[in-house]
């Protein structure tokens, strides 16, 4: 027996097991993958899956009861999803020709999968299109085309440690507005193991300071990178002197993970956080005091930054009539408020905004800072390069933030060509 | 093999105390032996004192952990922690991992026991290729099969199924190799007096061969449970939906969970206690087969 | 005659249906998904549906060619994650060489009793879940945990281990007054070269601070797992060499030295061998513990290429990390086993044999020796 035909034999009997693998499954799959352009019209009750992000087991409740009325209304069922992972679960359901029907896709992503044809462009069909804050539709918007229904957004705003404003003899006259209030209230709020202000050290925080100074990462239709510009600089180098005078720090220096924790461990007296701080601080810090106020005005006046996700509807999904019809369930006030109060967020409907106004009088701030807001970049392989320019802030302290713009106007540069 | 047996043993060999060497002074023989047993010491501090924390710390409150961390005995002893667990999906994960992880171990025992007992007993044409072929993919870095790896699951049609989670894992080279080197040390008359009663060559391997196995099957059991209970990247890219999440996947979702979700470290210790639990009493079960096993070579010289 | 063939027949028959789940098992989900691999390495599939229908087209080297020679932000962080790796596989393999090569010497005493109860708290660690041990030292080196709280009894201030991107080269070679320390920049002369698109400076950051809780992770799991090996290796040493070397009146010191190390070097070899496969994949430790932060100083190639496909849905690129980490590791272990090899042209047969399975088995699957005949 020569060892020539033996190895022969052991090659032709992989080659069938490859064979085999290739073949498998095939059907399914393209079948699956060339259906994104059809609309199957549901025929009978459906089950639709809806995956989601969750903080715990409440937040899926609450997905659950508001989806009743719908469920009820039209006889469909909805099985909620809460991921560990959504983008890793999506992107392999994606490959797999068997994603969600409907997911919340956050708008860091969803030029990805909007680029890739994952998700189904339905927005035009919504009638509540109108109603939508113009900010939010035009976020995800990809190649003039309105993909998905914003679900909620929220923004950021200075929040405050009452107890601890009080006590260093502030009153509600000393709300910083400038700049130069905010690193003078800092000053007088740093006291041994407490920092004025804690920030967190990605562009999602201190990116709102590059806003005030009459910046931004991009330009309003994302065609251009605007990063390696003066107004950027201005922004980042007052970050880097609240740092330096040690009256403000970035929530690792205090052993925090986000603002959040900084200031309801007591840590900070004041932090930049979004509307999702309320849900937090009330699990985690029951006993904070807290009052959410306008972030302060740069030299090019008010900034502030919007966060986002929508209800993406896949590209391959069998149940696509049944999906939008949740969506735009979803969508009217009701329910829309009702999750948006269960969840701390502010609802994406104009139309919306009064009844949220009502119930949480408090966050007004929020809320105001919705008309001058910034909303994330929006293009198709960024998600890298901010990830990058957020790991060179956290080195802000001590670098150079010239080169760290340079870096994001040479790498973005890169994806948008 | 029994404790006695592995003492004597080394009494036998031990390279520290030549036999022929005169009768040591007595002070030194007791200061050396003091020195051994606080380097023993030390380093069994280094490796219990975390799984101490671990237990101690899984039966705190939240704020008492983060408050005292080195003192592994709580001030309120509590196990909310446990309870929230099983409030989540903690039971389901579980046993998703033990059904998984016995078809798996089922699967290796068997299929690595035939196809060892073939590399090693059965003269075929090819043999000594695919002897080869199995040591070749020995060599392949596990983690760069990952993704290509969910490509096939899927292009079968097993995404997201527990065939998908079992079928990849249901046999491996390493145990091949086991128990092709266990069998190869088994005296060939047994199987010739079976084959002159006339039973096939199945009955052979299933009724005499395989009963003489025990300590080597034993081996691959616990091998193949252990590290089936363990696995996390073959799970992360072959399911997906919450209901086939196993213990390792869930457990690292609690870890990388999301950024308000707060610390939270009694509940990630807990799960951590709960799922080495039935590794650990594996391994204590079976603590002298496995290490012995290891030892196995000496035995044999 | 006829009989006799016939017999030979069923035995073929026999032997190839023994071992066909095995073959099927590996070919399909090991041999399969390599090629699959590298088809999608070479293709411009983008992740939707399968890389094997009909839109997938063949780019033939593109991936790679990008993946090394452009200068791009995925270029720099492959080499970052090269660096990264680098530096671990340099201090894991000979470091938890070493402490496993000093537990079994220790637990290889005939005066000590009650040796087991040591040798299974070494070896504990190695049969417990990844995952496990993670967030126990996620805890253990939390910003306020075990390790610092420690320290602060010693009055040292320990620092935020998994926040931590200094490169502790970096800080060391501020001490001696090159660069200045981790936070600032490094000299005109190193920071103006690049390799790949990361400045040579950058190549000589060293392990994070945060990287070193990793390191010191895997070596407390995985030591004991060789030190099992080394203890193998220590019994299948004949007690007549140590007779001799006693009435020579060799010293215990010398009886290491000259005895025991060189009979281990079998060992030895399969435990480096093992340290590198190993190393070089790691994977589990960083999903769980880091996901490559702070600062990209945990990113690995293994998790990158994983990162880059999955989220960020460039499979082409992700997969052709995979290729050139397979490339690296076989390097490695080429160039270790030569190393190994020259310093002792004199073959042994017997040993020479069990190298050629021995490396390959994972490090912590309590494989036994095997009885060797």
């Amino acid at each position: 027996m020569s060892r020539k035909t033996t190895t022969a034999a052991v090659a032709a009997c992989l080659t069938g097991v490859l064979a085999l693998a290739a073949c498998g499954g095939g059907g399914g799959f393209d079948s699956g993958a060339d259906s994104g352009a059809t609309q199957p019209t549901a025929s009978g009750p459906v089950t639709l899956k809806f995956m989601i992000t969750s903080n715990g087991p409440a937040d899926v409740k609450l997905q659950q009861d508001t989806v009743k009325a719908w469920e009820t209304k039209t006889g469909n069922k909805v099985e909620v999803i809460a991921a560990s992972d959504i983008n890793q679960q999506l992107t392999q359901g994606f490959a797999a020709g068997s994603p969600a029907d409907v997911f919340f896709t956050d708008a860091n992503v969803f030029p990805t999968y909007a680029k890739a044809g994952n998700m189904l462009a339905y927005g035009d069909q919504l009638d509540m299109k109108s109603d939508f804050y113009e900010g939010l539709v035009k976020t995800f918007t990809y190649d003039d085309k309105f993909y998905c229904a914003p679900k909620d957004f929220s923004t950021l705003a200075l929040i405050i440690n009452t107890d601890m404003w009080t006590k260093a003899g502030l009153t509600d006259a000393d709300v910083p507005k400038t700049w130069a209030d905010l690193e003078t209230v800092s000053k007088k709020l740093t006291t041994g193991g407490v920092k004025g202000l804690v920030i967190g050290d990605t562009r999602d925080r201190v990116g709102a300071f590059m806003k005030q100074a009459g910046g931004w990462i991009a330009n309003a239709d994302q065609t251009q990178m605007t990063a390696d510009t003066p107004e950027n600089l201005a922004g980042l180098q007052e970050v880097q002197k609240l740092l330096a005078s040690g009256s403000a720090a970035y929530p690792k220096s205090v052993d925090s993970g986000w603002g959040g924790e900084a200031i309801g461990k007591g840590k900070a007296a004041m932090t930049i956080e979004g509307n999702w701080i309320k849900g937090a601080v009330k699990n985690d810090f029951p006993d904070l005091k807290w009052k959410a106020f306008e972030l302060p005005e740069g030299p090019q006046g008010k900034g502030t930054l919007s966060f986002t996700q929508c209800y993406g509807i896949a590209s391959v999904s069998k149940n696509q009539a049944a999906a939008i019809d949740l969506v735009k369930y979803l969508s009217t006030a009701e329910p829309a408020l009702a999750l948006a109060k269960g969840l701390g967020v502010m609802p994406s409907l104009k139309s919306a905004a009064d009844g949220y106004k009502a119930a949480f009088p408090d966050e007004a701030a929020f809320l105001a800072g919705a008309e001058y807001a910034q909303g994330p970049v929006t293009v198709a392989g960024m998600d890298p390069v901010l990830k990058d320019f957020d790991t060179q802030l956290q080195g802000l302290p001590g670098a150079d933030p010239k080169a760290m713009l340079a870096r994001l106007q040479k790498n973005g540069q890169a994806a948008l060509s | 093999m029994s404790q006695a047996t592995l003492t004597r043993k080394q009494t036998a060999y031990d390279p520290e105390a030549p036999a022929a060497a005169p009768p040591p002074n007595a002070t030194r023989t007791a200061v050396l032996k003091a020195l051994g047993y606080s380097a023993l010491t030390v380093f069994a501090l280094l490796y219990l004192f975390p799984f101490v924390i671990q237990i101690g710390t899984s039966f705190k409150t939240d704020p008492d952990a983060t408050a005292n961390p080195l003192n592994p005995i709580p001030s309120n002893f509590t196990t909310a922690a446990y309870q929230q667990l099983f409030q989540q999906d903690f039971g389901l994960w579980f046993t998703n991992s033990l059904v998984v992880a016995l078809l798996v171990t089922a699967g290796r025992v068997f299929f690595d026991s035939l196809a060892g007992y073939a590399l090693a007993r059965l003269r075929f044409r090819g043999r000594g290729a695919v002897t080869l072929a199995v040591v070749a993919t020995m060599a392949v870095p596990g983690v760069v099969l990952l993704i290509p790896k969910f490509l096939i699951i899927k292009q079968l049609g097993m995404y997201d199924t527990y065939s998908g989670m079992v079928l990849p894992l249901i046999a491996d080279a390493a145990g091949v190799f086991i128990m092709k080197n266990f069998f190869e040390s088994v005296p060939v008359s047994l199987e010739e007096a079976a084959k002159l009663d006339g039973a096939g060559v199945f009955r052979t391997f299933w009724s005499v061969v395989l009963p003489v196995a025990k300590p080597a099957l034993i081996t691959i059991t616990i091998i193949a449970f252990q590290s089936s209970w363990n696995e996390l990247p073959h799970f992360l890219v072959s399911r997906a939906s919450p209901e086939t999440n196993t213990l390792t996947t869930g457990v690292a979702g609690l870890l990388t969970g999301a950024l308000g979700a707060g610390n939270r470290y009694p509940l990630k210790l807990a799960a951590a206690v709960l799922m080495t639990i039935p590794v650990a009493l594996m391994f204590f079960v079976f603590q002298k087969r496995i290490i012995s096993g290891s030892l196995e070579g000496a035995v044999k010289e | 005659m006829r009989r006799g063939g016939s017999a030979r027949a069923a035995e073929t028959r026999s032997g190839w249906l023994f071992v066909s789940p095995v073959i099927i098992v590996l070919g399909l989900f090991l041999v399969a998904p390599i090629v699959i691999a590298f088809w999608v390495s070479v293709s411009d599939w983008n992740g939707r549906g399968s890389p094997l229908s009909s839109g997938v087209s063949f780019v033939g080297a593109e991936n790679y060619r990008q993946l090394l020679t452009e200068d791009s932000l995925t270029r720099s962080d492959f080499a970052t994650s090269l660096r990264n790796n680098f530096y671990y596989v340099l201090l894991v393999v000979p470091i938890q060489t070493v402490l496993a090569l000093a537990l079994a010497l220790l637990l290889n005493q005939r005066r000590l009793k009650g040796l087991s109860f040591f040798r299974t708290a070494y070896y504990f660690p190695s049969v417990t879940s990844s995952v496990a041990i993670a967030s126990v030292f996620l805890f253990l080196f939390a910003g306020g945990g075990s390790v610092n709280a420690l320290l602060g009894i010693f009055g040292i201030d320990g620092p935020q281990w998994f926040a931590d991107p200094r490169g502790v080269l970096h800080i060391a070679l501020g001490w001696v007054g090159i660069g200045n320390g981790a936070d600032g920049p490094g000299p005109v002369a190193l920071t103006s070269h690049d390799f790949l698109g990361l400045s040579w400076w950058d190549w000589l950051a060293g392990p994070s601070v945060a990287m070193l809780t990793i390191i010191a992770l895997v070596i407390w799991v995985s030591a004991g797992g060789y030190m099992l090996l080394f203890l193998a290796g220590l019994q299948n040493v004949s007690s007549d060499v140590y007779e001799a070397a006693a009435i020579d009146g060799a010293t215990r010191w010398r009886t290491l030295r000259s005895i025991t190390l060189p009979l281990l070097r079998p060992t030895l070899f399969t435990v480096l061998t093992l340290g590198l496969i190993g190393t070089w994949q790691v994977f589990d430790q960083v999903y769980i513990m880091s996901k490559g932060n702070p600062g990209k100083t945990t990113l690995t190639p293994a998790f990158l290429s994983y990162d880059q496909s999955i989220n960020n849905g460039q499979w082409g690129s992700g997969t052709a990390m995979s290729f050139v980490l397979f490339g690296i590791i076989v390097v490695f272990t080429a160039i270790q086993s030569l190393v190994l090899r020259d310093r002792d042209p004199g073959s042994r047969g017997r040993f020479g044999r069990r190298r050629a399975v021995q490396p390959v088995t994972p490090p912590n699957s309590m494989q036994p020796m095997g009885p060797t005949t």
